[in-house]
């Protein structure tokens, strides 16, 4: 069939091809079903992008995408791509200017129905507490240029070491919440300065902090080990590198663009940037890139943090009561030098996941050993007025997708089209009536990000199930939301 | 002549288009706080002068915008009106240099819309047709 002017096809219900043509070194995949593929990417330039995105030297298998597949600049977002660290490229389109963007989850020991009275009140603290909305600031005292470095070098580390958490948060954060070989003197003073008071910020957007309770469980076994029970209050938080990793990827991409001409590549969009990894440009963006993310896993680690005490103060109850634990944290903008098997051979790549969430199967290595025997959680969230999900990686995402999954719902509208969608309506009122307590900065955020801006996550999350990529643990429900 | 914004899934969209390059350039400047600000009244408090100079383009164009990014979201300094922009074309590529007018961030009148994260290079051509200068540029929000 023909979708958006580019010949496809099926494969199975949830997988969907594109045969190589012109400049393209790989055919492209594409996990969804037929509903989303005649449906949201029908009049979308997410298909034309998974095509581009196959012209990339040293590109391996296929350009992948995700069923949460949209539009996005250069990379669609919800794509997969490994190239090969010898003769491939590092493309900083394909990580994106959020740095090392991600979701955290923690848990509690309370139960929903015990302090649904109390929701208001915590999202009313938590609003105060965190800073959030564009140019938030101040979540913590302005840091230096030196204390920033050590951010850049140590990640969540940093946040730990100055109060922030506590040891067992980094064990259970990817990478211990710190990608090794990150130099920050890679990193420009612009990149630097725009951190200063950026630590410890919600932003604005689509990130968020959330107040879910687990609706309902899918998978026993997994949700004991992830300590998850049905009524339990978790808590979601959803932001990247600020400012920091926005000026990272701008500074990197002018360089790369102009680099475009040196290494002879002929790529169908400006915005597919890239240098040989193992070039002077592709390592200096490699080691700038990973002190973003680094920047960007103290984030998340601050934020958490400042929850918890929230969260205790509000109901003024002790830690031990509490329980308040990190479950995991994943980023889903990022590109990591891995090792996969590739036509019967382990080869190292480097895979970026550009809105892609790793899903690592049980057994490995790369995963906490308290997830071992089940995998490695892959947090998926929806929109703020329908339901998230809990899912773990498969060894059939290891063999098809380079360990990688979905990562949230996806838009399916603009932000014009919803704010249209949403004049005369008080959406507040409407997230009330369903339970949903929410505190944004503006009301124009909210109707940005209505619940109908987005695909319904349980359809994305259902294909990565079938598909076998992703198997589905939990399903959390909002309570209350903080936005920017 | 000017800008018009256009229907993007994600991040926003706008056509720009000027009888000259420096129109286009002028255009995108204001095309740029459209999509951030929301202002409601200007004061010229201050100026400040920028130099960029470049091999392509589009790498101009996206370095200037940038700089307005950077002034606003770090400097908390609000472009207000272009006072004089001069671009050539040299041996080596071109040469911006471009005066501004602004004021300090103030929350009162000046409304952030969106935080833009970037300008992007996606789907960037300045190109000339019929004797009109145009691209399109993509703001990452």
């Amino acid at each position: 069939m023909r979708i958006s002017g580019i010949e496809i096809e099926k494969v199975n219900d949830n997988l969907w091809e594109i045969p190589k043509f012109g400049g393209m070194l790989v055919p492209g995949r594409i996990y969804t079903s037929e509903k989303m593929l005649e449906g949201t990417l029908q009049n979308d330039e997410a298909l034309k992008q998974v095509v581009n995105v196959a012209h990339l030297p040293g590109i391996q298998k296929y350009s992948l995408a995700m069923p949460d597949i949209h539009w996005g600049y250069g990379f669609p977002i919800g794509g997969v791509a490994a190239t090969d660290i010898n003769n491939g490229v590092i493309s900083p389109g394909g990580v994106g200017y959020d740095i090392n963007c991600g979701v955290r989850l923690a848990r509690t020991s309370l139960n929903f129905e015990s302090i649904k009275n109390r929701i208001q009140k915590l999202v009313e603290n938590l609003f105060n507490d965190i800073p959030t909305g564009v140019g938030a600031s101040g979540a913590i005292k302005k840091l230096n240029a030196a204390e920033i470095k050590k951010i850049l070098r140590d990640g969540a580390e940093w946040a730990v070491s100055n109060g922030f958490g506590s040891k067992h948060d980094i064990e259970l954060t990817e990478e211990n919440g710190k990608l090794k070989d990150a130099d920050p003197e890679a990193v420009s003073p612009r990149a630097i300065e725009r951190g200063m008071d950026q630590a410890g910020t919600l932003g604005s957007g689509n990130h968020f902090l959330e107040i879910d309770f687990v609706e309902e469980i899918f998978d026993e076994n997994a949700a004991e080990i992830f300590g998850l029970f049905k009524g339990q209050i978790v808590i979601q938080i959803h932001t990247g590198s600020r400012g920091l990793g926005y000026q990272v990827c701008d500074d990197y991409l002018k360089v790369l663009v102009q680099a475009e001409k040196k290494y002879g590549f002929k790529l169908p969009d400006k915005q597919l940037a890239c240098a040989p990894i193992k070039s002077t440009e592709g390592q200096n963006y490699l080691h700038a890139m990973r002190a973003a993310a680094n920047f960007a896993w103290n984030n998340r680690q601050v934020i958490m943090h400042l929850a918890r005490n929230s969260f205790k103060r509000t109901l003024s109850i002790s830690d031990a009561e509490l329980e308040f634990e990190l479950i995991y944290d994943v980023c889903h903008n990022i590109a990591k030098i891995e090792e996969h098997e590739i036509d019967g051979e382990v080869k190292k790549v480097c895979v970026h996941r550009k809105g892609a969430t790793r899903a690592f199967p049980p057994g490995s290595k790369f995963i906490p050993e308290k997830y071992r025997s089940v995998g490695q959680p892959v947090l998926i969230p929806g929109d703020m007025g329908r339901y998230s999900y809990i899912a773990v990686g498969t060894e059939k995402a290891m063999r098809e997708t380079f360990g990688s999954s979905c990562h949230g719902a996806g838009r399916v509208q603009s932000r014009h089209q919803a704010l249209k969608e949403a004049k005369g309506r008080n959406l507040v009122e409407e997230l009330t009536k369903k339970g949903i307590v929410i505190q944004a900065k503006g009301y124009k955020t909210i109707a940005e990000e209505m619940p109908h801006a987005y695909k319904d996550v349980s359809e994305v999350v259902e294909v990565m199930h079938h598909a076998g990529i992703s198997t589905k643990v939990a399903k959390l429900k909002p309570a209350g939301v903080i936005k920017g | 002549m000017g800008y018009r914004f256009i229907e993007h899934t994600a991040d926003i969209a706008v056509e720009v288009e000027g009888e000259s390059l420096n129109d286009l350039f002028i255009s995108s400047c204001y095309a740029w706080r459209e999509a951030a600000m929301d202002i409601s009244s200007f004061q010229k408090e201050s100026s400040k002068k920028f130099i960029f100079n470049s091999t392509n383009l589009e790498v101009l164009l996206i370095e200037l915008l940038s700089e307005l990014n950077f002034q606003l979201y770090s400097k908390g300094w609000v472009f207000v009106t272009i006072q004089n922009l001069f671009l050539e074309e040299t041996d080596s590529g071109y040469h911006l240099e471009i005066e501004l007018f602004g004021q300090k961030h103030n929350s009162e009148i000046h409304k952030f819309k969106e935080e833009i994260k970037a300008v992007t290079f996606h789907q960037m051509k300045i190109e000339k047709v019929n004797n009109t200068y145009k691209t399109l540029i993509v703001f990452d929000i």
